[in-house]
């Protein structure tokens, strides 16, 4: 937080003082309201920090337990992967294969329901987003050659 | 005697409007846009604005053809956004993703309700019993006082409106059960994402750091989706574990409406005076029902006597809010109808239609067109009545989606979460800001840092910023506008103390006598 706070102060140094001189209407900058919104941070920031050093810390760390960490990677590697591969193969195709990944190695189903749900579910979202609100979603490589999807 | 004249005259005319709202056509075509709008609003990311601007050209057949014109047209316009001002509740309350913009707020007691109290039968039909009482007393307020207050809001100027956001934030630091830094940190973290993109001022770029991407602003859906709905399910994932399946009760008989009018009875006062504020809120130009449902929730705590209850299934958090939302959303028509100014994106969309439809909206509107203000005004009353009695028929079948198992309903709320962010401005920018934010939230919730002041602060930074900056150029960059005008120094001073309560708070504590100085 400290470090985003110095970026956006550095940033936005240039106009983070009111300037009454005419050349800013109003007499603030570009600069003034993201300058002061970071020193906030910045401020609180400390105070917490002091906090943290001044109070008696009596519980366990944050991941001190190694389920704290593998449980959300496991729903975290899954989905940075679905959302990197939606430009290659477009949007349904991702939908289908993440559901079926979950459907297969979370819910442990058959191979008979995890090749339905893969199915139903994008053809779901195709008819109501794409025919029924007409919200076009990111389409694979191939739409461009003339496949449908 | 003029008043007793004018509220017969009004009442008459109101009588009017119904006869041309309770047409069979008309009916229907309220029902079919309550409907849509239902499931518009449960649809992250597709907002009631955007399903009323993809079915506006539909209007202008049914303006041409409809029985009664353009009141036909925009009464299935407005029918679109009452839906969807109660079904983005359902997807906040049972999903922890916003459906709406104004439903974000009922992610901080309305989730906790349904899923830690294992209560979402309540938490729906308190939110879709507020929400109608709410639209209710907003119309009445409407159908009355819409032309005089319309003119009244025009008063209201930058300095008052920048008080009334700094008293927001004053209310959440003060009056937040977390710790008052880490609540000055999330705000100042939201204002500075508020503060991203084009100065709209200047034009100058901030924060861009060279990538046009983000040149229009980091938007505060993505920002929520990710922070609510991707957050909790990582949070979620390490609390309960992976495959966890809910086995909450979700039937609703008429106990639980029953429940719900008994809790509804002891907030029944805090629902009057949110949906009342609500509704002035909205009267303001450029403020809808998003900024409204923020201050009805701050309002509800500030003066609750279960504060620390806040943030863990209070009623009062969805209820105060939801009334406020759909008030301000009733007020918001005020400055469109009476002044031709919309009050918000939706009602500017829906004031595009009565250009399209061939009508000027503004005070002519009431005498040239009467026919037109009272169907519209008749129609209010009937839309939100057709969408509670669907919400309410509709509450079993959606309680049980918390039923259905992890393994599809998981990918299913990212899949929703991508769609939503996606469909905004067909960016795969918005849903890696998603992703990033959902990562963010679940650190913040690991290190007990509120969300609420961070996502407060980025929808009401913008506004913040404008007035502010509105003001000091009205005051040629005197600060002294703030205080200048007896309603902004009183709202400066409320923050002030507001504030303070913290530090008060503190020394208080400092000097209540311990047990070792009692035995002393």
């Amino acid at each position: 937080m400290i470090l985003i706070a110095a970026v956006a102060m550095f940033d936005s140094r240039a106009s983070a003082l009111p300037d009454l001189s005419g050349r800013f209407p109003g007499g603030l900058g570009p600069g003034f309201y993201p300058f002061w919104s970071a020193a906030l941070i910045a401020g609180a920031a400390v105070v917490v920090m002091y906090r943290w050093f001044v109070t008696v810390d009596t519980g366990e760390g944050v991941f001190a337990k190694r389920e704290a960490w593998t449980a959300p990677l496991k729903i975290a590697v899954p989905m940075i992967v679905a959302v990197a591969i939606i430009q290659w193969i477009g949007f349904y195709f991702v939908t289908g294969l993440y559901m079926g990944f979950f459907a297969r190695f979370i819910g442990r189903y058959r191979w008979f329901w995890v090749v339905l749900i893969a199915v139903l579910f994008p053809a779901l979202i195709y008819f109501s987003f794409e025919k029924g609100f007409r919200v076009f979603l990111p389409k694979s490589k191939l739409y461009e050659q003339g496949f449908p999807l | 005697m003029d008043i007793i004249n004018g509220f017969t005259s009004t009442l008459g005319s109101l009588a009017g409007g119904f006869g041309t709202a309770v047409q069979p056509f008309n009916l229907l075509l309220l029902t079919i846009g309550c409907f849509l709008g239902l499931v518009i609003g449960v649809l992250p990311g597709l907002g009631g604005t955007s399903g009323v601007a993809i079915l506006l050209p539909i209007t202008v057949f049914i303006a041409n053809t409809g029985p009664s014109g353009a009141t036909s047209a925009v009464i299935f316009l407005c029918g679109i956004y009452w839906g969807a001002l109660f079904g983005g509740v359902i997807t906040s309350i049972l999903f922890n993703i916003p459906g709406e913009p104004w439903s974000v707020v009922l992610l901080f007691d309305g989730f906790p309700l349904a899923k830690k109290l294992g209560k979402p039968a309540l938490a729906l039909t308190s939110s879709f019993f507020a929400s109608f009482i709410g639209a209710f007393i907003a119309t009445v307020l409407f159908t009355f006082f819409a032309r005089a207050l319309a003119d009244v809001a025009l008063a209201f100027g930058p300095a008052e409106l920048f008080a009334v956001f700094i008293m927001s934030f004053a209310t959440l630091i003060g009056l937040g059960s977390e710790s008052p830094a880490k609540s000055v940190m999330m705000i100042g973290f939201g204002l500075l994402l508020a503060a991203v993109g084009f100065d709209t001022l200047t034009g100058a770029p901030r924060l861009t750091f060279g990538h046009i991407e983000i040149l229009s602003g980091i938007g505060f859906v993505p920002v929520t989706i990710g922070l609510f709905g991707m957050g909790e399910i990582l949070a979620s994932a390490e609390e309960q574990g992976i495959g966890f399946v809910e086995r909450l009760s979700a039937k609703v008989g008429l106990k639980d409406i029953v429940e719900t009018l008994g809790e509804l009875r002891k907030r029944i006062w805090t629902v009057v005076v949110t949906a009342v504020l609500g509704f002035w809120f909205g009267v303001l130009p450029g403020h809808g029902a998003t900024a409204g449902s923020f201050l009805g929730y701050g309002l509800a705590r500030q003066y609750s006597k279960n504060k620390a209850n806040f943030g863990k299934g209070e009623i009062t958090g969805i209820m105060a809010p939801q009334a406020a939302a759909d008030a301000s959303a009733v007020g918001s028509l005020v400055p469109m109808v009476a002044l031709g100014v919309p009050g918000s994106p939706t009602s500017a969309v829906i004031m595009a239609g009565l250009f399209i439809w061939g009508l000027q909206p503004g005070p002519l509107l009431f005498i040239d067109h009467p026919d037109f203000v009272w169907g519209l005004t008749a129609s209010i009353y009937l839309g939100h009545l057709i969408t509670f009695l669907m919400c309410l028929l509709a509450v079993p079948l959606l309680a049980k989606i918390m039923h259905v198992p992890y393994a599809i309903i998981t990918p299913f709320i990212v899949i929703i979460s991508i769609i939503g962010s996606y469909s905004l401005n067909n960016s795969m920018f918005d849903v890696f800001i998603t992703i990033t934010f959902g990562f963010i939230g679940y650190w913040l919730r690991k290190m007990k840092y509120p969300l609420a002041p961070l996502v407060v602060a980025i929808v009401l930074g913008d506004s913040t910023e404008r007035e502010l900056r509105k003001a000091l150029i009205a005051s040629g960059g005197s600060p002294l506008i703030f205080v200048a005008s007896p309603l902004a120094a009183t709202l400066m001073i409320l923050a002030v103390i507001l504030l303070l309560l913290p530090i008060i708070r503190n020394l208080r504590e400092r000097r209540k006598p311990t047990a070792t100085d009692a035995a002393a």
